[in-house]
């Protein structure tokens, strides 16, 4: 061990005899480091504002409907059955879940929009205007008029539905919806606001209506509903505490479906694993760049010494101690570079988070999967990129040290010395 | 056998293809439109019921309807008290419902033509889709002979090429006695049985022989049907054109 401590100060000591070259070494791994940490920081930032649009906007994180409900969206498949199931009890079974933030009930149906001129067909939502507010963000896109009260027969329209319909607020509207009964739902709605998503299919298509108007004009029970959305601490966590959820509702005894909203939107589930494989790339490329130019000076460094391990060797060491120093060589000056890494990372990371890059004049943004995306790159905190980052950098300068190491065990004493 | 019975056994054949050639001069196309105008002549009322089984509920609702020629019918609902007033025109390709608990007319939108007609099993489409099969399609005949101890024809209609129809083809078989329908089967474009609409309750109605009662079943859900029955039928009544308006489609009875 004793024998172990002497390597490592050579090592020490010999990066010191070349300051400026260690230091250019050690600052092209430090913001190697930089780059990837902050490249996975961005990408992260982007995955998290899509999640957060897929999710926060209408879908939740997590949903709950009958089991039998998806994906056909048969409207007599209510939870619970023909007779639903109490309301308040079910809602407050999910809310006393440890991870569960809010939760909104919710029923739907297809019917017709008509103002008279013209008609459209429509997806009816009902939503529950006091709480879902805590799951989505849907009402708070209300750009013109005010969201729903519960009883008064009124009506949410998106603002291209409107135009389609040549509507304006206040008007009446017929709505038309085929009923559990088989009969033909019908009653006029006043439009008392519209709302912009920005993501065409909900604003053509959606007319959001008090719960309990469209189940009266459905002729659906109170207690029925389709599905009740979730919200969570944590998106990425979603799809176990939908585990979690499924195993705490079925002592309930209602046949329930819960689904997390990597089930219920793949393809924006496949974009992160996409994602994060892409971050893995990006993090060997920089660091595999970083490998060739940290070799490249070790090897110098070993060449330059070839008569210092000559004389080393004569003395009576063996080669694998001289291929040792050099390996601790590269550790140290990768411990030096994570040191300057980190210092110089963090408060970059922290300034980004906190003011975010806006692109919005060079891009407009782009939307996938039902989630959109605002050109501004957010940067987010991350437990695992530092570590990921940090242990590649290591990585990399011991992988890099190998090689000049493996040179050094091979330098020949004699004809070292002899400058042959 | 003897030389007589032959000959009486050629005259027999030879008589039997003297008769049946006008019958089978007619084209496939003539007979399906035959059999297409049967129920409607060029004008007619009817009284129906009809009555909707499905999965999770079943219904029967009691209407008036009234046709002129292809293009103009209009439909009452009479009974269950909560839908009475309930109407539905037809007017050329438009459809338009009544619907008297908000007092207005709501025109069918083409998105929604494929939807179900007043929760049954026939769809808007097949109010307006009747005028146009004699044009959209081609025909042939695809089996002659006998069914279940009964001469009949069945056809194979194949929609035309630049045709705007939502059936990848339709099937149907006609008596050859009496020109009478007994079945139809509509398949969809990957030439799956989408659903099979049946005849039934031959009988004379308004003076002419028609099946008074029309049986549809969709294939997916075989446990579903509409029935629909004439209870009444006059045929060539006294209505114009005016009659199917807007305006009398909102009108009280």
């Amino acid at each position: 061990m004793a024998h172990d401590r002497l390597w490592w100060r050579v090592a020490w000591r010999n990066l010191w005899r070349n300051r400026l070259r260690t230091l250019i070494t050690a600052s092209g791994l430090a913001f190697g480091y930089l780059g990837a940490v902050l490249m996975v920081g961005v990408s992260d930032g982007m995955l998290v504002e899509l999640i957060e649009n897929g999710t926060r906007l209408m879908l939740g994180e997590v949903q709950v409907h009958s089991e039998d409900y998806l994906p056909e969206r048969n409207m007599h498949r209510t939870i619970g059955g023909y007779e639903g199931t109490d309301l308040e009890i079910f809602l407050n079974q999910i809310n006393s879940q440890e991870d569960v933030t809010a939760a909104a009930p919710r029923a739907y149906g297809g019917g017709l929009l008509s103002s008279g001129e013209e008609t459209q067909a429509a997806l009816l939502m009902g939503i529950d205007p006091d709480r879902e507010p805590h799951v989505t963000t849907l009402l708070s896109r209300v750009v013109h008029g005010r969201p729903l009260v519960t009883g008064a027969n009124e009506i949410l329209l998106g603002s291209e539905m409107v135009e389609q319909l040549g509507t304006a607020l206040g008007d009446e509207i017929v709505v038309v919806a085929p009923s559990s009964d088989g009969s033909m739902g019908n009653d006029l709605f006043t439009l008392v606001g519209t709302f912009d998503t920005g993501i065409p299919a909900i604003d053509q298509n959606y007319g959001l209506l008090a719960l309990s108007d469209l189940q009266f004009l459905m002729a659906m029970d109170p207690a029925r509903i389709h599905e009740v959305a979730i919200t969570v601490g944590n998106a990425q966590d979603s799809p176990r505490i939908a585990e979690t959820l499924r195993e705490f509702l079925s002592d309930t005894e209602l046949p329930v479906q819960v689904s997390s909203w990597t089930d219920l939107r793949p393809e924006l589930a496949e974009m992160v694993s996409l994602m994060n494989a892409f971050h893995f790339i990006v993090v060997i490329i920089i660091f595999g760049m970083a490998a060739f130019g940290v070799a490249n000076t070790m090897l110098i460094g070993t060449f330059e010494r070839r008569r210092e391990f000559a004389v080393v060797r004569a003395l009576g060491t063996a080669p694998i101690g001289i291929g040792q120093t050099v390996v601790y060589e590269g550790i140290v000056l990768g411990m030096i570079s994570l040191v300057a890494g980190s210092l110089i990372t963090w408060p970059i990371l922290v300034w980004l988070h906190n003011s975010p890059i806006d692109l919005t004049q060079v891009s407009s943004g782009f939307s996938v999967g039902g989630a959109q995306w605002r050109p501004v790159l957010r940067v987010e905190y991350s437990i695992e990129s530092p570590i990921v980052a940090g242990l590649g950098l290591f990585l990399t300068s011991i992988l890099a040290a190998v090689y000049p190491a493996w040179k050094a065990t091979r330098v020949l004493p004699a004809d070292a010395l002899a400058d042959r | 056998m003897t030389v007589r019975t032959l000959v009486t056994q050629l005259l027999n054949t030879a008589l039997l293809l003297l008769l049946s050639s006008p019958i089978q001069a007619q084209t496939a196309r003539e007979i399906i439109d035959r059999v297409d105008r049967l129920l409607r002549g060029e004008s007619s009322r009817g009284q129906i019921t009809m009555e909707i089984t499905t999965e999770h509920w079943s219904r029967s609702l009691d209407m008036e309807i009234w046709s002129l020629g292809v293009e103009h019918s209009l439909v009452r609902v009479q009974s269950p008290a909560r839908e009475e007033g309930t109407a539905t025109l037809k007017a050329g390709q438009e459809v338009w419902n009544y619907l008297p608990r908000v007092d207005r007319t709501i025109k069918v939108p083409p998105s929604l033509m494929m939807g179900s007609w007043m929760g049954s099993h026939f769809t808007n489409d097949d109010l307006v889709k009747e005028s146009r099969i004699v044009d959209d399609y081609d025909f042939e005949i695809s089996f002659e002979g006998e069914r279940e101890g009964v001469e009949v024809w069945e056809f194979q209609l194949t929609p035309r090429p630049e045709a705007p129809v939502v059936w990848g083809r339709i099937e149907e078989q006609v008596r050859k006695a009496d020109l009478m329908p007994t079945w139809i089967r509509y398949y969809d474009e990957d030439g799956d049985l989408v659903r099979t609409l049946t005849f039934s309750g031959y009988k004379t109605m308004g003076g002419r022989l028609v099946p008074a009662s029309m049986l549809v079943t969709p294939a997916d859900k075989p446990e579903e049907q509409t029935v629909l029955t004439y209870h009444e039928l006059d045929f060539d009544i006294s209505v114009d054109e005016s009659f199917f308006s807007l305006r009398n489609l909102r009108a009280r009875r």
